[in-house]
């Protein structure tokens, strides 16, 4: 058996998980954590397959999460799909406010190195429910007088 | 500045960092699942840390299955025979089952017969 052949996740964070769920006095052999090792690159590959030949049949290269969840479901990991589905649409989610606020945080250093004159704040993305930081901005009017207005 | 948000929350006390809270590496992952097929060339971005989901659950419900049999044998030291069994009972995992006879596991004479 080629080590090559059979690439493993790391005994230490398999081991981990399994003791997650077990109770505290549980014990777990160093053979069973093997096996389940084992057992988690075949589940990796099965579904990995699965989810493959789904693309391939719709003409598809990249294997993607929604992939992923339509091939869970499909073999049979019905409850696991559905915690998977709402879990990538959380960390979509996080993703798209960690990006608001990459944004956000650009145009605020953008506007103190600047000392332009006329400026607009721009709020990146949709609105979200997490309070924005206090903002200043600087208001020209025709005559050329400037104003700081705060926005809460 | 980085937010606690519900992110975190989900993955259950990883450890927060800049490469994210994951419990399982995701190179490793994406590694395994190149090696499913010569078909699998371009994978997502998002597909490993999907997957890193996926494979906790997994490992949580062989898990929770091989524990069921090692009570039953009134042990607290759950083996891989624990393992072998909890395999051939459950119809879903019924593409381990040469894993698991490869592994050297006896497969028991009467295999414990459990619900999916």
């Amino acid at each position: 058996m080629a080590d090559e052949q059979d690439l493993l996740l790391p005994i230490a964070n398999v081991g981990r998980i399994m003791k997650q769920i077990l109770p505290p006095n549980a014990k777990v052999s160093k053979e069973a954590k093997e096996t389940v090792q084992e057992c988690v690159s075949e589940f990796v590959k099965f579904v990995t397959g699965e989810a493959s030949d789904k693309c391939r049949k719709e003409n598809r290269r990249t294997v993607t999460a929604d992939d992923i969840c339509w091939a869970l479901s499909a073999l049979g990991f019905d409850d696991h799909a559905e915690a998977i589905v709402r879990y990538l649409h959380k960390y979509r989610e996080f993703e798209r406010e960690r990006l608001n606020q990459r944004v956000q945080n650009e145009v605020d250093s953008t506007r103190t190195k600047s000392g332009a004159s006329d400026y607009k704040c721009i709020q990146a993305g949709k609105q979200t429910e997490t309070p924005t930081p206090l903002l200043l901005f600087k208001v020209t009017d025709q005559n050329g007088s400037s104003s700081f207005t705060k926005l809460s | 500045m980085r937010q606690a948000g519900m992110y975190s929350g989900i993955l259950n006390g990883g450890m927060s960092g800049r490469t994210g809270p994951h419990l399982l590496p995701l190179a490793r992952i994406k590694k395994i699942m190149k090696r499913s097929g010569e078909d699998v060339k371009m994978i997502s971005g998002e597909a490993p840390i999907i997957f890193s989901k996926a494979c906790e659950l997994f490992i949580e419900e062989l898990t929770q299955r091989s524990w069921k049999v090692t009570l039953q044998g009134k042990r607290r030291t759950l083996h891989k025979e624990d393992v072998a069994s909890a395999v051939i009972a459950t119809d879903v995992f019924d593409f381990l089952v040469n894993v698991v006879s490869e592994s050297g596991a006896n497969s028991e004479d009467t295999p414990v017969v459990m619900e999916r």
